[in-house]
């Protein structure tokens, strides 16, 4: 322990003419070791990992409640991925609040738009991580099929494989933005299951919910690669789930003063 | 060099800052005094952008805070040491915030080296005292080469040593020419650490200045057998006073025109005869201190003896 510091005074004109702004790359390479150093996020990436490849291996000894198809294979890996990869995203929001490091971080970049924006790169750099990992499982679990000797029809294109992505990715926004509005991990996991979950219950009263809000429905044809005629819907679920609040949470993150 | 003006905040029509100007100089050291809930974390939150005023302005090196490009090079704050991810070793918490500042990854080891927590550079900050989270957040502060300071109580939780160990660092950290704001509740901490002061009570500044100005001694004790005749010779010399303990009376100096050598001159022109006179043994700063805080001074006095 010393008391020490440099011997040098201070150069303020060099503190003036400052370094310059934090390049954006910094910021999405910080906020992807803050998601990903600690014990507890190793836990949950392995937790998404097993889940994941558990899920996957539904199809491979089940063959007779699933499609034996490629696409059949990726869409099941899709629904294990979107089990718990959103809540590892979301907590990318949520974190830093209930650990008040957000004191650290929007003092070190104060334009917390930055900052947000930052993780939400790391949020679809995580949800396409999740979706490549998906696709090997699912390869995996096709070869194991293939080798037990049965038929699997190769209907792979570049759609299935998009729409696929989107899909995820649309499941890890949904999570993020409502992370983004709540800025409490408890409550955002808990909404992150039961919003979905209320508005299904609704559409089944109204098609009016279940075709344009619920999830499961237009996300489904994207899932399926089943654009056609449903654009529409597909836009105004995803302008409910996903736009407006995470431009609400946005708002919220920029204004809000922290105690 | 860091400056507030006139900064105001109210929660719920509540006001909590009003009117805060503080100026803090390069090379000095200056000491936010309140007690707790008196308006000093908001008042420093306001100044880094944490909290928004709803008037008034701050600035740091001439700019307001969330104009800096890169505040950590600019700036250093330690506001709460326990807000720190648990989860994240003393070591990788430094990486992280001088990957941020964009500062070469050796400055870790020697700020770790230089707040004493080398050895428990690996342990995760969830184990860490509240001293050693304070150390670790003094090094997270000066891991950008800031020449400013911000620090919200920074000896909670120190040993006497690890006081004793940040006042020299922060005097010297002053002495190369660098500005430090530190806020703190007690009185003792402030006088042994800063040269500036600015006290704030309910919101608002009620002192600010020079610690060696406002330690000054502000009132003069004069004491009588006849009160009646030296009330009537202050009044007569337009001198203000207020009622004493016992037979005496306490006289403003009024910024110095008031003297031991005045009074006795004015007792001596009326004839009044004086069994005491004297500056007041407790200074002005202690007795607005603890008048604003409700400790009494004479028992606080006593106690010490």
């Amino acid at each position: 322990m010393s008391t020490s510091l440099a011997p040098q005074t201070f150069d303020l004109e060099a503190a003036h003419r400052g370094p310059s702004s934090i390049p954006f790359s910094r910021l999405v390479a910080v906020e992807w070791i803050k998601a990903t150093d600690t014990r507890a996020a190793r836990w949950l990436l392995a937790l998404v990992a097993l889940s994941t490849a558990a899920v996957t291996l539904v199809p491979v000894v089940s063959p007779t409640g699933f499609e034996q198809t490629h696409a059949g294979y990726l869409r099941v890996a899709a629904f294990g991925l979107t089990i718990l990869l959103p809540v590892v995203t979301l907590l990318l929001f949520t974190g830093e609040w209930s650990q008040r490091s957000v004191m650290t971080t929007f003092t070190q970049e104060p334009r917390r738009i930055r900052v947000v924006n930052a993780k939400l790169a790391v949020s679809l750099l995580l949800g396409t991580g999740g979706a490549v990992f998906g696709g090997m499982l699912a390869t995996a679990g096709l070869v194991v099929a293939s080798a037990s000797g049965r038929a699997l029809e190769a209907d792979l294109s570049v759609g299935v494989v998009v729409s696929y992505l989107v899909f995820v990715l649309l499941n890890v926004l949904a999570a993020v933005a409502l992370g983004a509005v709540l800025q409490h991990s408890g409550a955002a996991i808990a909404a992150s299951f039961a919003l979905p979950a209320s508005v299904a219950l609704l559409g089944k009263a109204s098609t009016l919910v279940s075709e344009w809000i619920d999830m499961s429905t237009p996300w489904n044809w994207v899932l399926e690669n089943d654009w056609g005629g449903h654009l529409p819907q597909i836009t105004v679920s995803v302008l409910f789930w996903v736009v407006a609040p995470l431009a609400a949470g946005i708002i919220r993150t920029t204004r809000r003063d922290v105690g | 060099m860091i400056t507030t003006t006139a900064l105001t905040k109210s929660y719920q029509d509540i006001p909590v800052v009003r009117d805060v100007s503080l100026r803090c100089e390069p090379g000095t050291i200056t000491g936010f005094l309140g007690a707790n809930g008196a308006g000093k974390s908001t008042t420093l939150k306001m100044t880094v952008g944490l909290v928004r005023p709803d008037r008034g302005t701050a600035t740091v090196d001439g700019r307001p805070f969330v104009e800096l490009p890169n505040p950590t090079r600019v700036v250093g704050l330690l506001l709460d040491a326990s807000a720190m991810h648990p989860g994240r070793s003393g070591r990788s918490t430094l990486t992280i915030a001088a990957h941020m500042a964009g500062v070469h990854p050796s400055r870790v080891e020697h700020l770790l080296d230089l707040v004493g927590l080398t050895h428990a550079a690996e342990q995760r900050v969830g184990t860490y005292s509240l001293g050693m989270r304070q150390r670790l957040g003094i090094a997270q502060a000066l891991i950008g080469d800031p020449a400013a300071l911000i620090l919200d109580e920074p000896a909670n939780g120190l040993d006497p040593e690890g006081i004793a160990w940040m006042r020299t660092l922060l005097r010297h950290f002053a002495d190369r020419g660098g500005t430090v704001l530190l806020s703190s509740h007690l009185l003792h901490e402030v006088q042994a650490t800063a040269d500036h002061l600015a006290v704030i009570s309910g919101g608002e500044i009620v002192a600010a200045g020079r610690l060696e100005d406002l330690l000054v001694s502000s009132t003069i004790v004069v004491r009588s057998p006849d009160l009646v005749a030296l009330a009537a010779a202050l009044d007569a010399a337009r001198i203000d006073y207020v009622a004493g303990s016992g037979d005496a009376l306490t006289v403003d100096v009024a910024g110095g025109r008031v003297t031991t050598e005045l009074l006795a001159s004015v007792a001596r022109d009326h004839q009044v005869l004086l069994t005491e006179l004297r500056q007041s043994e407790a200074n002005g700063l202690e007795q607005l201190f603890f008048s604003l805080t409700g400790v009494d001074v004479s028992s606080r006095q006593q106690a010490a003896a």
